[in-house]
């Protein structure tokens, strides 16, 4: 069975923000209205979070990081949810069933990358964007928490199509929305347990790292950098 | 007059009060049932362009599912026909019914099919019938009951839910993840 990852290369990263619209288009991400977003109630499956880079770096100044969630093989939010709404499967997705969330947030609190988010609203579109939604992504009510899925509509899909095909699921069958876009090749999207595919030769680079690795979450989605932050500090 | 006395006239008449309401509701109740001589009981649940005949294509005539419902094989949905699919046979009168007479008056007047679905699928489920059908090698009586087996649009549609899903993924081994089928 597989377990899906993401590597996020930060040296190839242009900070272009692709990613971040292709994610809002393909789930159905509404745009918070100017209220929302002043109180910080803004969805956003896939943010770019500035750091700031050590002052004695080769490269001072900010560096803007893709943050999708990390999936973790150890979730802190599926251990906190009182209604087992949200669960990690065997294939290492942490899952949010909506209508099952009854919106306590106790997940939103419990993850520490910050990459869970609550409706406070009903989701509304400007009127030429409300005709043009996923049908393959249910849009979620107001009061339940929501958050990226790695885009597991398409493994349904993909899952679909090998099964009619009577095929095994091969590699880059199934690949989220943010990875197929980005333009710079930035993101890589695998089976982090098939030896043979790329992100797990990617994840055994010197460059590699994961965040807040020390929480022993064991995040899915590894980021790739040069210097202070990667692996050879 | 005593308390007691008091306290059962009371009750009594509390009784009876309830009891003319109930009779009130009940009477009140029939009446909006029966609405247009029609009793809602025995109304179908969906209401159809054409009063189909599942019993005499499936089962007299032998005609299978894909025929009609084009996409069960080849696509997540499993898809409803239109009027040109139906007037491949039905330009002309088969048969002698009356039901088939307005859909011939129907397809010479260019008039849309507007079938409705009698199965409605929740916006956060994925379900793809290509899938059971070909690779579990479902049979579709298994979900849609006796449909095939209807002479008109079923009173009472079967209702699918969440249990039977499940239970038939247990029975036979299946990933029940909630990734599986929750989008």
């Amino acid at each position: 069975m597989a377990r899906w990852g993401m590597v996020i290369d930060l040296d190839r990263c242009t900070a272009c923000q692709a990613c971040v619209v292709a994610c809002q288009v393909e789930n159905n991400v509404a745009p918070p209205s100017a209220e929302q977003a002043t109180r910080g109630r803004a969805i956003s499956w896939l943010r770019l979070v500035p750091f700031k880079e050590s002052e004695h770096g080769t490269r001072p100044g900010l560096r803007l990081v893709p943050l999708p969630c990390m999936q973790c093989d150890r979730p802190p939010c599926t251990k906190v949810c009182p209604v087992q709404a949200t669960q990690i499967d065997k294939e290492g997705l942490v899952a949010q069933v909506y209508p099952r969330c009854i919106g306590c947030r106790y997940c939103t609190t419990a993850c520490p990358y910050t990459v869970r988010h609550f409706n406070w609203e009903r989701p509304e579109w400007p009127e030429p964007m409300a005709e043009g939604l996923n049908p393959d992504v249910s849009v979620r009510p107001r009061g339940v928490v929501e958050k990226c899925t790695f885009c597991h509509h398409r493994l349904q899909r993909a899952k679909d199509k090998a099964a009619a095909e009577s095929r095994p699921l091969r590699e880059g069958d199934y690949v989220p929305a943010c990875v197929e876009t980005c333009p710079a090749g930035a993101m890589v999207f695998g089976d982090l347990d098939d030896p043979r595919s790329a992100v797990v030769r990617l994840s055994e680079s010197p460059r590699a790292f994961r965040l807040l690795e020390e929480l022993g979450t064991r995040p899915k989605v590894i980021y790739l950098s040069k210097g202070e932050w990667g692996g050879t500090v | 007059m005593g308390i007691q006395a008091s306290l059962r006239r009371e009750h009594r008449l509390a009784v009876a009060g309830f009891a003319t309401a109930f009779v009130l509701a009940g009477g009140a109740t029939t009446a909006a049932l029966t609405l247009g001589g029609r009793n809602a009981f025995f109304r179908p649940a969906v209401h159809q362009p054409i009063s189909f005949n599942h019993r005499k294509h499936v089962t007299e005539l032998d005609i299978g599912c894909t025929t009609c419902h084009l996409t069960v094989e080849t696509e997540a949905f499993s898809g409803l026909p239109d009027a040109d699919l139906c007037a491949g046979c039905h330009l002309e009168p088969q048969g002698k019914s009356e039901e088939e007479k307005k859909l011939v008056e129907m397809l010479k007047k260019g008039t849309a099919l507007a079938w409705k679905p009698l199965f409605r699928q929740p916006a956060h489920v994925f379900y793809s019938h290509r899938r059971h059908v070909i690779a579990a090698k479902l049979q579709c009586r298994v979900c849609h009951g006796a449909i095939a087996d209807t002479i008109a649009p079923p009173v009472r549609v079967r209702r699918l839910v969440m249990d039977d899903c499940v239970s038939c993924h247990r029975r036979e081994r299946v990933s029940t993840d909630c990734t599986v089928c929750h989008r």
